[in-house]
C-alpha cells in the first residue's frame, strides 16, 4: 500500500519533471499539473492501490507531453521572432526612406544595421514582456515604456554625440531606474507602475536640475521633449497601475 | 478566426471528452479527468500532460475558460481552478454531436442496404 512518504517522494520526482515544460506553460498550469497527479496518487493510496505503476504512466504520458509542448512553443518563437524581424524592418523604411528624401541624412550602412537591431531587440523585449499579462492596460503600458524609453535612449544619444556634454549621460540614469525597477518589480504590473512614475520623476529632476547648455532656439525644443517624455512615463505608469487594479491574473498562475 | 473555426473544425478525441465532461459543470483538472474517466465507461484514460496540453489549446481557441468557483469543500484546497465551457466551446461540441449523428446516419443506412 501506498504511503505518505512514497507520495511525496513521487511527487517531488513529479516537480522536477514539469521543470520540462516550456516556462510560459509552467508558469500557466504547472500547480494546476502537479495538483492533478497529487490528487491522482491520493485516490491510488485511499484504494490500497500501489503508486509505482501510476507514476510510471504518469511519468511517461506527461514526458510525451513536454516534448509536444517544447516543440510548439520553439514553433510559436520562431513565428513571433519572424513577425517581429519583419515589423523592424518595416520601421527601418522610415529611416531609409529619410536618408534618400532629408537634406543632410548621411548615415553609413552600419548605422542601419544598429538601428534595426535595436528595432527588433525592442520589438522582442515587448513580444516576452507583453505576454506576461492578458490585460490590455499591461500591453499598451508596456508598448508605451519601450516607446518612450527607446525615444530617451535615441535622442540623447544623439544629443550627447552633438553637444560633447557629458553631463547629458545623466539622462541615462533615467533609463538605468527602469531596468532595476522592471527587475525588482519581476514585471509585475503593481510594481512596474511605480518604475515608470520613478522613471518620469527622475527625468523631471534631471530636466530641472541639469544645466543643458543648449541656445535658447534649442531650449524650448528640449522642454517640449522632457514634457513629453515624462507625460509619456506617468501614461505607461497608470497603465501599468489600470492593469494591476482590473484584476487580471498575471498570466503565470492562471493554470 | 480561431475560434470561429474552433466550432466547425473535427475535434480531437481528447478535446470532445473534455468538452463533455465540462457540459454538465464546472470541474478542475482531476474532476474533468475523473468525468471523462466515467463518460467513457474507464474506456478513456487521460493523464495530467495530454489533459492540461489539450486544456491550453482550448483556452486559446477560447472553447473553454477558468471559471470564478475556487474552493472544493471535499478536496480542501482554495487554490484550486475550475474551468467551464464558453459559448463557443458549447456551439463545438454541438456542432461535433451534428457531425457524428450525420456519420452515424450515414453508416446505419449502409448497413441497412447491405452496402
Amino acid at each position: 500500500m501506498a504511503t505518505n512518504v512514497a507520495i511525496r517522494r513521487y511527487r517531488t520526482w513529479y516537480a522536477m519533471l514539469l521543470r520540462l515544460y516550456p516556462r510560459s506553460f509552467r508558469e500557466r498550469f504547472g500547480e494546476g499539473v502537479a495538483q492533478t497527479f497529487h490528487d491522482l496518487c491520493r485516490e491510488y493510496r485511499d484504494s490500497g492501490r500501489g503508486l509505482f505503476g501510476l507514476a510510471l504512466w504518469i511519468f511517461f504520458e506527461t514526458s510525451v507531453g513536454i516534448v509536444r509542448e517544447n516543440t510548439t512553443h520553439m514553433s510559436q518563437l520562431g513565428k513571433t521572432m519572424l513577425r517581429v524581424a519583419l515589423g523592424a524592418l518595416a520601421v527601418l523604411m522610415v529611416p531609409i526612406v529619410a536618408s534618400r528624401v532629408v537634406e543632410g541624412w548621411n548615415w553609413e550602412a552600419g548605422s542601419f544595421v544598429v538601428v534595426y537591431v535595436l528595432f527588433f531587440g525592442t520589438g522582442m523585449v515587448y513580444a516576452v514582456i507583453a505576454r506576461k499579462m492578458d490585460a490590455w492596460s499591461y500591453k499598451a503600458g508596456v508598448a508605451v515604456a519601450l516607446v518612450a524609453g527607446f525615444g530617451l535612449g535615441w535622442s540623447n544619444m544623439v544629443h550627447v554625440a552633438d553637444s560633447e556634454n557629458p553631463a547629458n549621460l545623466a539622462y541615462y540614469s533615467v533609463l538605468a531606474v527602469g531596468g532595476v525597477g522592471a527587475w525588482l518589480a519581476r514585471l509585475e504590473a503593481r510594481g512596474l507602475a511605480r518604475t515608470l512614475f520613478a522613471m518620469a520623476a527622475t527625468l523631471a529632476v534631471i530636466a530641472v536640475m541639469l544645466p543643458s547648455g543648449a541656445p535658447p532656439y534649442l531650449a524650448r525644443n528640449m522642454a517640449i521633449g522632457h514634457v513629453v517624455f515624462v507625460a509619456l512615463f506617468t501614461t505607461s505608469g497608470l497603465l501599468f497601475r489600470h492593469a494591476s487594479l482590473a484584476g487580471f491574473p498575471p498570466q503565470g498562475n492562471t493554470h | 478566426m480561431a475560434k470561429k473555426n474552433a466550432a466547425q473544425a473535427p475535434l480531437t478525441p481528447a478535446v470532445l471528452h473534455i468538452l463533455l465532461a465540462l457540459s454538465t459543470g464546472e470541474r478542475h483538472g482531476y474532476g474533468i479527468m475523473k468525468q471523462v474517466q466515467a463518460d467513457s465507461q474507464g474506456k478513456a484514460k487521460m493523464g495530467p500532460g495530454t489533459l492540461y496540453g489539450s486544456m491550453g489549446r482550448m483556452m486559446e481557441a477560447g472553447l473553454i475558460q477558468e471559471s470564478d468557483k475556487r474552493v472544493d469543500p471535499e478536496m480542501d484546497d482554495e487554490r484550486r481552478i475550475y474551468y467551464e465551457l464558453t459559448d463557443a466551446g458549447r456551439a463545438a461540441l454541438e456542432a461535433e454531436l451534428k457531425r457524428y449523428r450525420g456519420v452515424v446516419a450515414v453508416a446505419e443506412g449502409r448497413l441497412a442496404h447491405g452496402h
